[in-house]
C-alpha cells in the first residue's frame, strides 16, 4: 500500500489547531441575552438590580430578545426561575420612560411575549418546558403580578386533561405534575380565592392517581412483588400504615404519590411551607401599588395528543417517528437514605429538591460534565442551610447559613440517590443507563472526597436491597453500573465485606449479583486483572463467584482423543487456507458420507457435521470480533447450506447450541455470536428465543434474559427499519406522482386546469413502485416475525412458570407456584437455589410484560389465545399471577 | 436545543487529514455519521472490551447495534496501535457515545471519541512514519499502556501482550479485507440471486474500487 509522504509534515502542527473556533462577534442584543441567561453566576440577588438596569437601559427596546432569554432561562435553568420572577417584578417598577414607550411596564411586555412562548411549548406538548413555565407563572402569582383567578384557570386546564376519555397514562401523569407543582408554588398567591379552587385541583389529581393501582403494582422496584394488593394509598388515614410498610430497607416512592403528599401538606398548612420549600427572592420587594395592573393569563386548552398514524396508511405524514410509542408507567424512585441524610420527597421541601435535581439531570443530558457541575452547585439556588456545607468550607457567621432544623441534608447523597432513582426506574429509564453511569463518574471526578463515599454507601444499600426483593431488572442495571463505575475507578471495591454472603445459596440474588458484577468487570478489563482485586475466599472454584480461567474459546475437536479430531482438522485447514465456501460445502458432503459409513458413534451424522463445521468456523473467528465477522461473511453460503436442508428449525437450534458450547466460558461472545447470526439471517430471533427456553437450566437467569432481549429487540428493530423504509418510499412515490401530475397539468395548459382540474385525476390507478412493493412485503414478513418472537417468548414463560400443558393441576416447575405467596416470601431466608431461580424467572416475566407492553398490546388477543387459553379455568396461583401480570401490562386491567 | 451549555456530541476538531472530501461534504457526512474514531486506547485493549463498553450506547430496538469494530493497526507490525473505529447502524448511537462514553475510561485509560466520516479501506493502518499513529510520534511521555515495557510487567501481563500482538498477524489489506458487519434484513427469496461476496454489506459501505491513500 502506498504511503503519501508529501503530506507527512505539511500540517503536522496545525492538525489540532486550525479549526479552533473564533469568538463569534456579539451584537449588543446578544450581550443582553447572554447577561439574562447568565443571571446569578455569582450571586443572583446582588445581580438583579444591575441586570434590571441593563435591560431597561438597552435601546432600542427589544422585547422579543429579552423574552426569548427569559424563556431559555426558565426552561433550561429551572433552578433560576424564582430569580427570573423577581427580575420580572423589578421590571414592573419603572414604566417605560419618556421615550414614549407606552404605559405598560417592561416586565408586563416581556410577560406578554413570554406567554406566546409558553403557548408554543404547549402546542408542541413539550411537557417539561410547559411545566417549568407554569413554575414561573406560579412564582409571579405569589409576587402578585399574575391574577390568581387566571392562575387557577391555567391549572384547571391541566386537571381537565385527567378527565379526558381514554387519556394515556403518560399524558395524564405529566398534566397532573404541571397542576400539582404549579399549585405548590402559587398556593400562597391564591389565598384570596375560595379554598374549593385549590381542593378541587388536589382531588382531581388524587382521583387520577387512584386509578393507577395495577400499573403501580407492575413497576414497583422492591416491595412485595407478588402481593395482590397495592399497598400504597395516599389517603391521610393510611399514612401511618404507609410509613410502617416502607420501614423496609429500601422503599420506593412514586413520583405522583410524593407530589400529592407534599401538596396536601402544603394545603393543610395554608401554604405556609411554600416559602420554606421554594425560594421567593421577590418576597422582599414591596407589592405593586396598583392591583389592577395584574397580568391575566389567557385561557388555554391543553391540545390533544397527536394520534400516531399508522405509517402504512396513506396519509401518514412522513417523519421518522417510526418508533413504537413507549408505554408510560408510574415512576418509582428508590429511596436509599434516611430523611436526615437526603430530603424526604413526601415533604414539600423534599419534593422541591427532588424535582429540581431531576430536571437538571434531564435538561443537561447533552453535557454530563456540565450537569455534574450544576448538580454540585445546586445548593446555591435553594435556601441557605438546606445542605451541609462542604467539609473544610469556612464556618459561616453566626445566624447565616446555619443549618435549618429538619434540613441540613447531605448534598452528594441526595444527588446520587436521585440519579440512581432515575436510573432504576422500571421498566426502563428515560435515558440510556450509561448516561446515569457516566454522570456519576463525572461527579466523582469533580469531588472525589465527597461523592465517593456517597457512591459507596449507595452501593451497599442497593446490595442490601437485593435480598429484600429488589426487582431483577433493577438488579441487572445495578450490576451494570457497578462494573462500569469500577472500571472508571481502578476496580477498587472492598469485596471483602461481602465474603460472608458466600454462605448464601448459589442462586441467592446477592450471589448472582457478585457473579454478574465480576463477569461484567472482566468483560471491561480482563480476567487476571479482576481476579487480583478479589479476596482469596472468592477466588476459588468452590466459591462459584469467578471463573477459574480467562474466558477463552472451547474448541471441542482440538483434543486428539476426540473421535472427530481428524475430520475437524481437515475442515479447519480448509478455513485456514481460505478455501472457497463451495469447496468447504463439497468437503462436508464427502465427510458426511464417510461418517455415515464408518462412524459408529451415537447420534445423527448431520448434527455431527454441522457441529464440526460451525465449531471450526468459530475457531477461525475466535481471535476477535472482527475475525468472527470475517469468518461469517466469508462463509455465509456455507452457513446457509447448514440450515437449508433437512429440519431447518432443528439445524438452527443446533448452530446456536454449537456456538453456545464453543463459547461456554465467555457469555459475552455467546451474545455477540447470536446477535450476528441473526444479523446475517442465519437464524431468526424466534430461533434464539426458542433455543433459550429449551436450553435453560431450570429457571431463566439474567444471562438468558439478555439473550432473549437481544432477540426481541432485533425483531422489533427490524420492524422499525422496515416501517421507516416504507414511509420514505411512499413519500417518494407520492412526490413522483405529484410531480407527474403537475407536469401533465402544465402541459395541458393553465386554462384547462382552471376549467376542470379534476378531469385528469379521477380514476387513476395508484400503483406502488417496485421498490415500495418490496418494502411493504418485507414489512409484512418482519411484522409476522415480530409477532412470532413475542408469542414464542410468552409461550416460553407460561410453560416455564405455569401448570403443565396436559395436566393443569401439575406444574412442571413446582417452585414457580410456591414462591409467589406472601408466606413463602417471608420464609425466603430458607429458600434454596430452585426457589430463587423460580423467583428470578417471575421477575423476567414481569419485565418482559411491562417493557414490551406496547408491542404486546398490538397482538394481545392473539397472544392470549395462544398462550393462556389452555389455562382457562385453572386456579393455580401461578396461572393467576401469569394472567394478572399479562392483563395489567396489556392494559386490560386498569382497576 | 441546549442554549446554556454546549452538547458533547458536536464534532470536534478531529478530522481525517487525508480525506479528499471538501469541508461542506464532510459536515454533511458527520451530521449523519454512524462511525466513531476512538483514540487513546491501550495497545492491549481488545475489540471485545470495546464492544462491551460501546454496546451500552446501542439501540437495537430502534434498528441499531454495533455493526463492526475496526482495530487500528501498526502498518508495519500489524499490531494494535491505540485507535479503532466503532461503526453503529444508526447516527443516534454514535451521538450517544459522544455524550456518554467519550472521556470515560476503558481498560483504565481515558478514551476519546470523535464522529468520523466513515471507514475507508486502508484507514485501519497507522499513518505515522514508524507505522503507528502520527499522534504518537509527538508523544513525549512514557506510556506503559501503549507499548512501553515497564519493568514491573508481570508474567501474566507479558502473556496477554504476546497474545494481543499475534492476534492481527493475519490482517490483510485490499478490498474486502475488513468485514461489513451485516446489513439490513433482506427477504430470503429476494436475496438469493444476489448472493456473493458483498452480501451483508450495506450500500453505504465504501466502494471497493475507490482507493484512498492511507
Amino acid at each position: 500500500m502506498s504511503y503519501d509522504r508529501r503530506g507527512g509534515y505539511r500540517r503536522r502542527y496545525r492538525d489540532d489547531y486550525d479549526d479552533r473556533r473564533r469568538e463569534p462577534f456579539e451584537t449588543p442584543e446578544d450581550k443582553l441575552k447572554t447577561a439574562i441567561i447568565k443571571l446569578g453566576e455569582v450571586d443572583a440577588i446582588e445581580e438583579l438590580p444591575r441586570l434590571q438596569k441593563q435591560i431597561q437601559d438597552h435601546v432600542p427596546v427589544n422585547i422579543a430578545i429579552v423574552s426569548e432569554a427569559f424563556r431559555i432561562g426558565v426552561t433550561e435553568q429551572p433552578y433560576k426561575i424564582p430569580y427570573y420572577a423577581a427580575l420580572i417584578r423589578l421590571l414592573h417598577e419603572h414604566p417605560a420612560d419618556s421615550m414614549g414607550h407606552a404605559a405598560s411596564p417592561l416586565g408586563r411586555l416581556i410577560l406578554e411575549d413570554f406567554w406566546k412562548g409558553f403557548q408554543a411549548y404547549l402546542d408542541k406538548l413539550a411537557w417539561r418546558e410547559a411545566r417549568l413555565c407554569i413554575h414561573f407563572f406560579a412564582h409571579l402569582t405569589v409576587a402578585q403580578l399574575i391574577s390568581p383567578e387566571s392562575m387557577v384557570a391555567l391549572l384547571q386546564a391541566f386537571t381537565a386533561v385527567l378527565d379526558e376519555f381514554g387519556v394515556s397514562h403518560g399524558r395524564a401523569k405529566r398534566a397532573a405534575l404541571c397542576a400539582a407543582e404549579g399549585l405548590m408554588i402559587s398556593g400562597p398567591g391564591l389565598r384570596t380565592l375560595s379554598p374549593t379552587n385549590v381542593t378541587d385541583i388536589v382531588s382531581a389529581i388524587q382521583a387520577f392517581n387512584d386509578t393507577t393501582g395495577s400499573a403501580k403494582w407492575l413497576v414497583q422496584p422492591t416491595v412485595k412483588v407478588f402481593s395482590d394488593e397495592v399497598m400504597i394509598d395516599n389517603g391521610d388515614e393510611v399514612q401511618s400504615e404507609f410509613l410502617l410498610f416502607f420501614s423496609l430497607l429500601t422503599p420506593a416512592l412514586q413520583l405522583l404519590d410524593t407530589a400529592l403528599f407534599a401538596l396536601k401538606t402544603l394545603v393543610d398548612s395554608d401554604f405556609k411551607q411554600t416559602a420554606d420549600s421554594f425560594p421567593q427572592p421577590y418576597a422582599n420587594i414591596p407589592a405593586l401599588d396598583n392591583e389592577l395592573s395584574q397580568f391575566v393569563l389567557p385561557s388555554v386548552l391543553v391540545p390533544p395528543e397527536i394520534i400516531e398514524l399508522d405509517a402504512l396508511s396513506n396519509d401518514a405524514d412522513a417523519d421518522d417517528t417510526a418508533q413504537v410509542k413507549k408505554e408510560e408507567w408510574p415512576e418509582y424512585f428508590l429511596r436509599l437514605f434516611d430523611n436526615d441524610v437526603s430530603p424526604d420527597p413526601n415533604t414539600p421541601a423534599g419534593y422541591a429538591v427532588r424535582t429540581a435535581l431531576l430536571d437538571i439531570i434531564s435538561i443537561f443530558e447533552v453535557n454530563r460534565k456540565e450537569c455534574a457541575r450544576l448538580l454540585l452547585e445546586y445548593p446555591k439556588w435553594n435556601h441557605p442551610g438546606s445542605f451541609k456545607p462542604k467539609p473544610g468550607a469556612p464556618v459561616p457567621p453566626e445566624g447565616e447559613n446555619s443549618p435549618v432544623p429538619g434540613k441540613d441534608w447531605q448534598l452528594e447523597s441526595t444527588i446520587i440517590e436521585t440519579i440512581l432513582g432515575a436510573f432504576l426506574i422500571l421498566p426502563e429509564s428515560s435515558h440510556k443507563s450509561v448516561y446515569y453511569i457516566s454522570l456519576i463518574t463525572e461527579l466523582c471526578k469533580l469531588s472525589p472526597s465527597t461523592v465517593g463515599p456517597a457512591v459507596g454507601k449507595s452501593i451497599r444499600k442497593l446490595y442490601g436491597a437485593l435480598s429484600e426483593g429488589l426487582d431483577v431488572e433493577a438488579a441487572r442495571r445495578f450490576a451494570e453500573w457497578f462494573a462500569v463505575h469500577m472500571s472508571n475507578f481502578g476496580f477498587q471495591w472492598v469485596w471483602k465485606e461481602w465474603v460472608p454472603d458466600l454462605a448464601l445459596t448459589v442462586q441467592h440474588p446477592r450471589r448472582t449479583f457478585m457473579r454478574r458484577a465480576i463477569e461484567f468487570e472482566i468483560r471491561l478489563s480482563y480476567h487476571d486483572r479482576i481476579l487480583k482485586t478479589l479476596p482469596e475466599p472468592m477466588q476459588g472454584p468452590d466459591a462459584h463467584t469467578v471463573p477459574e480461567q480467562a474466558p477463552g474459546p472451547d474448541y471441542e475437536y482440538d483434543d486428539p482423543a476426540n473421535p472427530h479430531h481428524d475430520a475437524a482438522q481437515s475442515v479447519l485447514n480448509l478455513f485456514r487456507g481460505r478455501a472457497k465456501a463451495d469447496d468447504v460445502i463439497a468437503h462436508l458432503d464427502t465427510l458426511k458420507t464417510t461418517l455415515e459409513t464408518t462412524d459408529d458413534t451415537e447420534g445423527n451424522v448431520d448434527a455431527t457435521v454441522r457441529s464440526i463445521a460451525v465449531q471450526s468456523l468459530l475457531n477461525i473467528g475466535s481471535r476477535s470480533f472482527s475475525h468472527l465477522l470475517n469468518a461469517i461473511e466469508r462463509y455465509l453460503p456455507l452457513l446457509r447450506s447448514l440450515t437449508s436442508s433437512g429440519n431447518t428449525v432443528e439445524s438452527k437450534a443446533g448452530i446456536l447450541s454449537t456456538a453456545a458450547a464453543f463459547w461456554r466460558h465467555n457469555r459475552q461472545m455467546v451474545g455477540i455470536v447470536f446477535d450476528k447470526l441473526m444479523q446475517y439471517q442465519i437464524v431468526d430471533p424466534t430461533d434464539v428465543i426458542a433455543w433459550t427456553f429449551a436450553n435453560r437450566a431450570g429457571g431463566l437467569d439474567a444471562f438468558e434474559w439478555d439473550l432473549m432481549r437481544g432477540a426481541l429487540d432485533k425483531a422489533n428493530g427490524r420492524v422499525v427499519i422496515a416501517r421507516r423504509r416504507v414511509t420514505a418510499l411512499r413519500k417518494e412515490d407520492d412526490d413522483t406522482r405529484a410531480r407527474a401530475k403537475a407536469q401533465a397539468g402544465a402541459e395541458e395548459g393553465g386554462s384547462a386546469m382552471e376549467v376542470d382540474a379534476d378531469a385528469n385525476t379521477k380514476p387513476e390507478e395508484v400503483t406502488d413502485s417496485p421498490a415500495l412493493a418490496t418494502a411493504i412485503k418485507a414489512f409484512t414478513s418482519l411484522t409476522r416475525e415480530q409477532r412470532g418472537a413475542l408469542s414464542r417468548t410468552l409461550e416460553g414463560f407460561v410453560d416455564c412458570l405455569g401448570p403443565n400443558a396436559s395436566d393443569a393441576s401439575a406444574n412442571p416447575n413446582p417452585h414457580a407456584r410456591t414462591v409467589v405467596t406472601e408466606s413463602a416470601w417471608h420464609n425466603r431466608a430458607n429458600w434454596d437455589s430452585d426457589d430463587w431461580s423460580a423467583w428470578e424467572t417471575w421477575g423476567w416475566y414481569r419485565q418482559f410484560c411491562r417493557a414490551y407492553s406496547p408491542y404486546l398490546r398490538n397482538y394481545s388477543n392473539t397472544l392470549y389465545t395462544v398462550s393462556f387459553a389452555r389455562l382457562d379455568g385453572s386456579t393455580d396461583p401461578a396461572t393467576e399471577l401469569l394472567k394478572k401480570t399479562w392483563n395489567v401490562a396489556t392494559g386490560q386491567d386498569v382497576s | 436545543m441546549a442554549h446554556v451549555v454546549s452538547s458533547l456530541d458536536q464534532p470536534s476538531n478531529y478530522k481525517d487529514s487525508q480525506t479528499r472530501v471538501d469541508r461542506q461534504r464532510q459536515n454533511d457526512l458527520l451530521s449523519k455519521s454512524t462511525t466513531l474514531y476512538i483514540g487513546n486506547l491501550s495497545f492491549y485493549t481488545t475489540e471485545e472490551q470495546i464492544y462491551e463498553l460501546f454496546t451500552k450506547c446501542a439501540s437495537p430496538e430502534d434498528g441499531g447495534g454495533i455493526k463492526r469494530i475496526i482495530m487500528g493497526l501498526d502498518r508495519n507490525t500489524r499490531t494494535p496501535c491505540g485507535f479503532c473505529f466503532v461503526e453503529y447502524y444508526t447516527h443516534a448511537e454514535a451521538l450517544a457515545s459522544m455524550r456518554y462514553v467519550s472521556g470515560t475510561k476503558l481498560d483504565e485509560r481515558i478514551i476519546r471519541c470523535d464522529l468520523d466520516l466513515g471507514y475507508k479501506e486502508g484507514r485501519q493502518f497507522g499513518r505515522g512514519k514508524s507505522g503507528g499513529q502520527v499522534r504518537d510520534e509527538h508523544r513525549q511521555d512514557y506510556d506503559p499502556g501503549r507499548g512501553g515495557w515497564g519493568a514491573q510487567a508481570q508474567r501474566l501481563e507479558v502473556e496477554r501482550r504476546r497474545e494481543v500482538e499475534e492476534r492481527y498477524a493475519d490482517a490483510q489489506d485490499g478490498p474486502g479485507a475488513v468485514a461489513g458487519g451485516g446489513g439490513d434484513w433482506k427477504d430470503a427469496e429476494g436475496a438469493a440471486p444476489t448472493e456473493g461476496k458483498k452480501r451483508g454489506r450495506s450500500p453505504e459501505d465504501e466502494g471497493d474500487d475507490q482507493r484512498i491513500v492511507g
